[in-house]
């Protein structure tokens, strides 16, 4: 058998709804006339296994899954590894400083700019950014060691 | 119709304030700009400016989103037709025959056809919802649990009925939606649910980091700038009024479109896409020359724009006269209102006239001050977007950040919006749409809230739904829409979605 995309997207809502059914354990069902917390997320876990089941059933239609496309997957994933560094340095370095560094580092990293444009740019939007929320809309950003 | 107009009489006096008319002006021009922009819709667009309207007072605030939700439809028309590139989902119609015009040197007709349309679908939706909504209201007040239950079912139902990709993918996302949703409190017995003590998660999941994840970072993913490079095509601004012909040839699709698409914006789903593609298969089977779709027809620009256009103000009407929203987008405003203390609903018409009246008499001024942005200054739009892509989404991605932190303080969200941007990767690789999660997530609370009130109204009966007017009426359809889809489903028959999805399929290859 050919290994189809709707076959794995079949299979992770199947697992969805799996998931959801097991980490409901301590959530009361309820009754009819009177539902409990787990009523309606176990009712909607079960129609995801039935719709993932129909999807993976009728996989055919799909593509194959070896000829999906991942040529973008590299700069998909820098963008996040870059993204989620940021995040977790947002608070302790402090809006500027974790953007400034955030934007040049997807210049510099991934889309290969020149080192001094990529910085001079980075400076600037963090900074114009950073005045324009601060002091025209007067919008707080989170500030850093520096106090900005 | 006195009490109307006198109503209107103080929304323009609140409306004409300098303050007022000015975040008009600017939610015009930032939408245009979100709209232009691709990668950032509008729901990305409301999403991330929402922390700016936090100084604002309630009119303001409203009255600036919204004016960046249709100024986005206005805009996204400037890349369909320049660049084929769609600024955002319901210009995606517009490509095909915007570009093809543009191909043909009237890309400054196209412009203005779709600038008219919009702006007439636009003023249309106004006009109607000035004089529906306030009755709605009246009516919506007998609304019990039943008939919200009934509305939201028929929303989801009749969204993936809508969807031109297929049944089960859409149901499968609505289905996601709601289970995130369903994290957080349980509003009814205070149970924790799926929150693994995490105390951020407590309040459950907001509509913002999973739409800005899902549509904002989600498509920068998808983009790597090396693809992001376009030929676009400048109009001179003397080329941009359409001929006579031009213009015979726009008139009565734009008045389909005007109509279909404020019945549509008024049906919960995201409307304003549906409704383009709609439009777009009606226009086709009308046309007296169909062979001229996708080489460059006029009435494929002229209706699609204008039907979107009138289904984003159509969807103001169950959110300004019954409180719910119809879409993520509507769910945003809601949000933002609730922010600065003013709850939507029945009431709002009654308990804040100035916000209610104010906010319709803005969408007026606010479809002008778009006519008069889009056309002249056509040629600064198209400069934003000679920006390298490789400069422009850095920038989008600090927005991102910035407009997720922003909303609670919650670098958690922060998190979740980049989990959200792996996971829309993730769905576009396996052509899944990310709009009806986010629309499940929306309306799950209320929906789940809505369904066991009615059981516990009902000592469990599920008849209930089936023995009062309003709920059986919106049942009635909901299951009518159901044994359409399940026959050509069954059958595997192509009804008019699979066709029109593969011309879509077709036409974007050639």
């Amino acid at each position: 058998m050919t290994l189809r995309a709707d076959h794995v997207a079949g299979a992770f809502f199947i697992g969805v709804g799996l998931l959801i059914i097991a980490l409901s354990g301590d959530l009361p069902t309820g009754t009819l006339s009177m539902p409990g917390s787990g009523f309606m997320p176990k009712i909607v876990a079960g129609l995801t296994i039935f719709f993932g089941l129909v999807l993976a059933l009728r996989a055919n239609e799909s593509k194959v899954f070896a000829t999906l496309s991942w040529s973008d997957a590299k700069h998909a994933a820098l963008v996040v590894a870059i993204t989620a560094a940021a995040i977790a340095l947002f608070e302790r370095l402090g809006f500027l400083t974790v953007n400034v560094l955030m934007i040049f580092a997807l210049l510099a990293v991934i889309e290969r700019r020149r080192l001094v444009p990529a910085a001079i740019y980075s400076v600037a939007v963090a900074v114009t950014t950073y005045v324009l929320f601060v002091y025209v809309l007067k919008t707080p950003l989170e500030p850093g060691p520096f106090g900005f | 119709m006195e009490t109307t107009l006198h109503s209107l009489y103080l929304g323009f006096s609140v409306a004409l304030q300098p303050a007022n008319a000015w975040y008009a002006f600017l939610g015009c021009l930032v939408g245009t700009l979100v709209g232009v922009l691709p990668g950032i819709g509008p729901l990305a667009g409301i999403s991330i400016l929402l922390p700016v309207t936090f100084g604002l007072n309630a009119t303001q605030a409203i009255i600036m989103l919204a004016g960046i939700y249709y100024g986005s439809q206005y805009g996204g028309s400037t890349t369909s037709i320049l660049m084929r590139i769609p600024g955002e989902a319901s210009s995606v119609m517009t490509c095909i025959d915007g570009y093809a015009m543009a191909k043909k040197g009237r890309a400054g007709a196209a412009l203005c056809i779709a600038a008219v349309g919009s702006w007439i679908g636009g003023t249309f939706g106004v006009l109607v919802l000035t004089v529906v909504a306030p009755p709605l209201a009246t009516i919506a007040v007998r609304f019990g649990p039943p008939e919200y239950t009934a509305l939201l079912v028929l929303g989801l139902i009749f969204l993936a009925y809508m969807s031109s990709s297929s049944l089960i993918r859409t149901l499968l996302m609505a289905c996601l939606g709601l289970l995130l949703g369903m994290i957080g409190i349980d509003n009814m017995t205070g149970h924790f649910r799926y929150s693994f003590d995490l105390a951020e998660l407590g309040d459950g999941i907001g509509i913002v980091p999973v739409a800005v994840g899902l549509f904002g970072l989600g498509e920068i993913l998808a983009t790597p700038s090396a693809d992001a490079v376009k030929e676009i095509i400048s109009p001179r601004l003397r080329d941009l009024l359409p001929t006579r012909k031009e213009w015979s040839e726009s008139a009565l699709p734009i008045t389909r479109g005007t109509v279909l698409g404020f019945i549509i914006g008024i049906i919960p789903g995201s409307a304003h896409v549906i409704s383009s593609f709609l439009s777009y298969a009606i226009e086709r089977r009308v046309s007296k020359h169909p062979e001229q779709f996708g080489k460059g027809a006029v009435a494929g620009v002229a209706g699609p724009e204008t039907a979107n256009n009138a289904a984003s103000t159509g969807a103001f009407v169950p959110l300004l006269a019954l409180g719910i929203p119809t879409s993520p987008i509507t769910a945003v405003l809601i949000g933002a209102l609730m922010i600065h203390g003013v709850s939507v609903g029945p009431t709002l018409v009654n308990e804040h006239p100035d916000v209610f009246w104010g906010f319709v008499a803005s969408m007026y001024v606010g479809n002008i001050m778009l006519l008069l942005l889009n056309l002249p200054l056509v040629s600064l739009f198209v400069t934003v977007l000679r920006i390298p892509y490789a400069y422009l989404y850095p920038m989008i991605i600090m927005f991102c950040i910035i407009g997720v932190y922003e909303v609670n303080n919650s670098i958690v969200d922060v998190w979740i919006m980049l989990i959200m941007g792996v996971l829309g990767y993730a769905l576009r690789k396996f052509d899944f749409d990310p709009a009806p999660l986010v629309l499940g997530l929306v309306i799950s609370p209320i929906l789940e809230q809505s369904l066991r009130q009615s059981l516990i109204m009902s000592n469990g009966n599920y008849l209930i739904f089936f023995s009062r007017p309003i709920s059986l009426g919106l049942m009635a359809v909901s299951i009518g829409l159901l044994a359409l889809a399940a026959y050509a489903f069954i059958l595997n028959r192509a009804d008019w979605r699979t066709k029109l999805a593969k011309v879509e399929a077709g036409e974007a290859e050639t």
